[in-house]
């Protein structure tokens, strides 16, 4: 390859990257206008909600609004109500996930390839279809009614069978001679897995926390069929009763709705670094 | 490649590592068939019931399918409704998805912006994402009837209109499909550098390389986002609780929204469990579809699996 051709293919690269940044702008903005909208509409009156044509900014920015949503709005309570769902599912699943991924990636024990593949198969079934049976066991079978248990308790189970893969891929990226080392050492299998492993699939253990949160955090069918009353509501369930008791008060209903978006941002913000190194290092190519 | 040299293993050790394992793994095992399999089995037994939540259930055999087939008014509405919806939020979602990574796979700057701002929209809580969006779809002062103005065209109904109703659904589906886009940058950074190296020595331009390395190693994710995506989209229920009710008329009244509706308002429990499994199994054949048709163009690196 000579010089000048060298040169000339380095140019174009540089072209290449300034379009592509320009089309990422484009699309971002495209991506980011309907939070805007729904942000700016937040921080109007209805009265200037109501105009024709509407515009991108507020004329004045009345945050006062959000002050105003919250006095008839319970947020505090709604968010506690979801935190105190959300965190212990979060921590069941993660820690059962943990569990699940380092035996099927370390162990070594008779049954391990069926239950692998029930594992996998698990994935391509829809959780709509076992909603009914599930329901008549924890509010028939276990005379859960009004509870937050049938929300919790499955997350204790395995955190889910895309999140033990998660968990296993990024184990077997791990050396076993780090392993070997400690087995010398005499550490128990237990050990191995809380001093050795678990530090080193730190990132993939943020990863799949985040998505649980994130899975927990969408729900809506489930709270609505499992939680009956106001004073268990959740954000979700919240929500849609805040609307449809307003119909018409935008103004209110969007700061409602921008408060919701908050505590996921977050969270999303604080882990968002691990996240794709996590899913990197797992090579989900198998 | 490491797990090639099998390591050697006495009796005892295999015992105890037997142990831990199914230590490890009973909660995933309770999960597997309590809250899986178990439910699966149980979800067709119910459907052959007559049972509406009180009293014994009646033995009615296929009662339920064939009065689904025949006689229920919004059945194959319903199935229509599921099947579009998932074409369009699947094949945007998709596309949309794979461009994106394709872009921000570039060495760029600000990547780490980008790519979080394309993730975003998949952060947000559900409910609120719907009803966020029924402000911008609103008729006469949303954000997407003035955006149609200032290319001239005139007000339409977005959520008010059978026709319209779930390409504009499947328009927030591909908004919130950030989760694909990580995953398929995840896959063009697993492309093995030398491919590319090898295919640039051999004189391949930009877009050679492309097509004939970076593509064919996509493969097994495109197909894994395709596979996940269908089986998401397929079980669709929440725009129709949170927005649209299953309307206007029942055109998105999703075969899920259906379900939870005789199910949870009209308490014809077994009779919602024939459709769960009407569902599972539409699933099902679109699976296998995917399956036998992704033979003829997913690559395979050929023994690495």
């Amino acid at each position: 390859m000579n010089k000048s051709s060298f040169k000339s293919r380095k140019r174009q690269e540089k072209a290449a990257n300034i379009a592509t940044v320009i089309i990422l702008l484009i699309l971002s903005a495209m991506v980011m206008l309907p939070i805007w909208w729904i942000f700016r509409s937040s921080l109007m009156s209805n009265g200037e909600l109501f105009e024709w044509p509407p515009s991108f900014l507020p004329k004045r920015w009345l945050f006062s609004n959000y002050a105003k949503t919250l006095e008839f709005y319970p947020f505090w309570h709604y968010f506690k109500n979801t935190m105190t769902i959300i965190v212990p599912s979060v921590i069941g699943g993660t820690v059962t996930a943990t569990l699940g991924g380092y035996a099927f990636a370390r162990l070594r024990f008779p049954g391990k390839k069926f239950l692998f593949s029930l594992c996998i198969g698990s994935m391509l079934l829809p959780t709509m279809v076992t909603l009914i049976p599930l329901y008549i066991m924890w509010t028939r079978g276990f005379g859960l009614i009004d509870s937050y248990a049938p929300l919790i308790l499955p997350y204790f189970c395995g955190g889910g069978a895309f999140n033990i893969f998660l968990i296993r891929q990024f184990i077997s990226t791990i050396p076993r001679e780090l392993d070997e080392a400690a087995t010398i050492d005499g550490a128990g299998q237990f050990r191995i897995l809380v001093s050795i492993i678990v530090p080193a699939i730190k990132s993939a253990m943020i990863v799949v926390a985040l998505l649980l949160f994130i899975q927990m955090w969408n729900d809506l069918l489930q709270q609505i069929i499992y939680i009956n009353t106001d004073e268990k509501f959740t954000i979700a369930i919240g929500l849609s009763q805040f609307k449809g008791s307003l119909k018409s008060d935008w103004s209110a209903i969007m700061c409602a709705t921008c408060m919701s978006f908050v505590p996921g941002i977050i969270f999303y913000l604080i882990g968002q670094k691990y996240f794709v190194e996590g899913i990197v290092m797992t090579g989900m190519k198998n | 490649m490491i797990s090639l040299k099998k390591r050697k293993i006495t009796n005892s050790q295999l015992r105890t590592e037997t142990k831990t394992a199914y230590l490890c793994l009973i909660p995933s095992i309770i999960g597997l068939i309590v809250l899986t399999y178990v439910p699966l089995a149980a979800v067709f037994g119910l459907s052959l019931f007559r049972w509406e939540g009180v009293g014994t259930p009646q033995w009615v055999g296929f009662a339920n399918y064939v009065r689904l087939f025949t006689r229920d008014p919004y059945f194959m509405d319903s199935i229509k409704a599921t099947v579009y919806f998932a074409m369009l939020a699947v094949a945007g979602s998709i596309i949309y998805s794979l461009v994106v990574a394709l872009l921000l796979n570039r060495k760029i700057p600000a990547r780490g912006f980008f790519r979080a701002v394309f993730y975003l929209p998949y952060v947000l809580p559900a409910m609120a994402v719907y009803i966020g969006w029924s402000w911008l779809y609103e008729t006469n002062f949303g954000l997407f009837n003035y955006l149609l103005s200032l290319v001239g065209i005139n007000k339409v109904m977005f959520i008010g209109s059978s026709e319209l109703v779930v390409p504009s659904l499947a328009l927030i589906a591909v908004w919130l499909s950030g989760n694909l886009i990580v995953i398929f940058l995840a896959g063009f950074q697993n492309v093995p550098r030398v491919y590319h190296e090898a295919a640039e020595i051999d004189g391949a331009n930009s877009w050679q390389r492309f097509w004939n390395v970076t593509m064919p190693c996509m493969t097994p994710i495109i197909f894994y986002n395709l596979l996940m995506a269908l089986i998401t989209n397929l079980q669709v229920v929440t725009p129709a609780l949170a927005l649209t009710n299953g309307g206007p008329g029942n055109s998105s009244c999703f075969l899920s929204y259906l379900m939870y509706t005789y199910a949870f308002r009209s308490g014809k429990l077994s009779y919602a469990c024939a459709i769960a499994f009407i569902s599972f199994l539409l699933i099902g054949i679109f699976t296998i579809i995917l399956f036998v048709t992704s033979k003829s163009w997913m690559f395979s690196e050929g023994g690495d699996d």
